[in-house]
């Protein structure tokens, strides 16, 4: 946890700009500055609201197609009736009257890097002297046989991009026979929103069993071994659902904590199959609904596979991507790597050890946003610090947990430097509620932040 | 720990940093320092600190002292918490200091925007 001699002379370099120019309009030598975002998200949006607070008088335009936002996080409660379509739908309009955000409804069809220019499908062009690329995730459908895009739009939804897929999710699981059987399949690293698939699944389970079912079955077919929360949210379902935590994944907890937990005779609802228990999906038949994984065929009455995912398309077309499937940027400025000028944020980017989250691309349109004032005004970038918060739910919705990260560039890489990161094994009943109390606060707080 | 090893970094700084946040009232004349440590309280205490209605404290406006204060007391585990005490104690003192001097200079009430220029147009 070194902060390299190199970051701290960058540090003291960037603060001594700043304390000197302090008092003098720093900002206005970036006056008549032009800066294009692409894509409408939580990262896109962040960027060009803080702009707008850091540097009034930047021109910033954003180009996105819908009119309005559905965010994912938390969406998974639409699934099980907590949360509505209108509740994850979040209007454009305080970014435009409050911040003066100037919008372009229309698809980004190409950037010309060597004329910095934008051009869109209706035949706009845009000129920038910074472009922001915030274009999110697209599926790789082809990593798992019998999966396609069109099946997802039917019979095996993944619900992952807040479409109305959800809805679909919804009814197929009120159309699950009593005592039926769920299949959630989570995706491989990396993927947005890491604790997402397993609260999904704790969701699921509570909203069979408040419904009367005796012995429902949510199996959790995993290619990883651990994720993003595993330590609070297997030991919450140990607690909640009867689940008894598999044999491999008892070395996440301590011999005194291990002593805790509890070994159920009749398991509960949720069955977590881990990587190493064969938990890798090879195959899905939607016309017999069963599923293949390593470790043998699962028949269900609802099957919910997360697929692979990668940077959107746009970001592949724009030649934005490298041989991972995501995008390569600077990881201080978010400069792409591939093309000068065009700042890369957001689920599609390559970020170090922070998450594929909203939080996420949020914390680094915050830094971007700083950046760019500092770049277009000729001054250098400042040291970055990042934040994430990830709340989730156990199932039962008065069980809340977190993950919570502060992250510096250390030798060039996004590194995480706390400590601890969850709730304590011992933390009480109230803590775990106050997670919960303050995941539902933070829905609001957070899209406030991004988008009014 | 962060907290230690950089607390030189104090004295690199000077005091021209802190006197130059001091009087800041708005983000835009704020140092970009200060800007980056207080932005990562926003995803939670809302923009620039302004929440309303919210389980969330607001912060804009707070006073330096009472900001340390709570920071401190998260950060030792005297004052109990969720995720703000490990968050506290992955800042550094600085950082801190740069967030109470940011939002201690910031007024209570959220001022009506003067940003628009422009809007949708579209």
């Amino acid at each position: 946890m070194n902060i390299s001699r190199r970051n701290f002379l960058k540090l003291t370099g960037a603060s001594a700009v700043g304390a000197g120019v302090a008092g003098t309009p720093l900002a206005r030598a970036a006056s008549k500055s032009k800066v294009v975002v692409i894509g409408g998200g939580t990262g896109g949006a962040t960027t060009a609201k803080y702009l707008k607070i850091y540097a009034p008088e930047i021109d910033v335009t954003i180009v996105e197609p819908k009119s309005e936002y559905r965010r994912p996080y938390g969406s998974s409660e639409v699934i099980t009736g907590q949360a509505t379509m209108e509740d994850i739908t979040i209007s454009y309009d305080d970014l435009k009257s409050r911040y003066g955000v100037k919008f372009v409804q229309d698809v980004a069809t190409d950037v010309d890097y060597d004329n910095k220019q934008v051009t869109t499908a209706g035949g706009t062009t845009l000129s920038y002297d910074r472009l922001v690329v915030s274009p999110g995730v697209s599926f790789d459908f082809d990593a798992i046989e019998g999966l396609t895009p069109e099946l997802a739009e039917s019979r095996i939804p993944h619900g992952w991009d807040a479409t109305d897929q959800l809805l679909e999710l919804k009814r197929q699981l009120h159309e699950v026979p009593e005592n039926g059987t769920v299949i959630v399949g989570p995706p491989p690293n990396p993927y947005r929103c890491p604790p997402g698939p397993y609260e999904r699944a704790g969701l699921i389970a509570q909203w069979l069993l408040d419904r009367g079912d005796k012995s429902p079955k949510v199996v959790i077919l995993d290619p990883k071994n651990g994720f993003t929360t595993d330590y609070s949210m297997l030991h919450a379902w140990n607690d909640l659902y009867r689940f008894n935590i598999p044999e491999p994944a008892r070395s996440k907890y301590s011999e005194d904590e291990l002593a805790q937990l509890k070994t159920w005779d009749e398991p509960g609802p949720i069955e977590w199959v881990m990587g190493d228990l064969g938990g890798r999906i090879l195959s899905v038949d939607a016309e017999t609904m069963t599923v293949e994984a390593e470790a043998g065929t699962y028949k269900a009455d609802m099957i919910n596979i997360i697929p692979p995912l990668k940077a959107a398309k746009f970001a592949f077309d724009q030649d934005l991507v490298d041989e991972s499937g995501w995008c390569p940027v600077d990881q201080k400025t978010f400069e792409s790597t591939r093309h000068a000028d065009v700042h890369v944020l957001g689920d599609s980017c390559i970020a170090g050890a922070m998450p594929k989250s909203g939080y996420a691309a949020n914390s680094q349109a915050k830094v971007l946003a700083i950046q760019l004032r500092a770049l277009l005004a000729g001054n250098p970038p400042v040291e970055p610090v990042f934040q994430n918060t990830c709340y989730a739910l156990a199932g039962n919705t008065e069980n809340g947990m977190f993950v919570a990260d502060v992250f510096r560039l250390e030798d060039g890489r996004i590194t995480r430097v706390d400590e601890q990161r969850y709730l304590p094994f011992e933390a009480t009943k109230l803590q775990k509620k106050l997670a919960a109390v303050y995941q539902h606060n933070w829905m609001q707080a957070f899209t406030d932040d991004c988008f009014s | 720990m962060i907290r230690h090893q950089v607390i030189g970094w104090a004295a690199a700084l000077g005091g021209s940093l802190w006197l130059a946040t001091a009087h800041a009232e708005t983000s835009r004349d704020a140092d970009p320092q200060a800007l980056m440590a207080a932005q990562t309280c926003a995803g939670c205490h809302g923009t620039e600190g302004y929440i309303e209605g919210s389980a969330y404290v607001p912060l804009a406006g707070m006073s330096r002292e009472r900001f340390i204060n709570a920071m401190e007391s998260f950060a030792d585990g005297s004052r109990p918490s969720t995720l703000m005490g490990p968050l506290a104690r992955a800042f550094t003192d600085e950082e801190i200091a740069a967030m109470a001097d940011y939002f201690s200079s910031l007024p209570k009430e959220r001022p009506e925007e003067t940003n628009a220029q422009g809007g949708d147009d579209s």
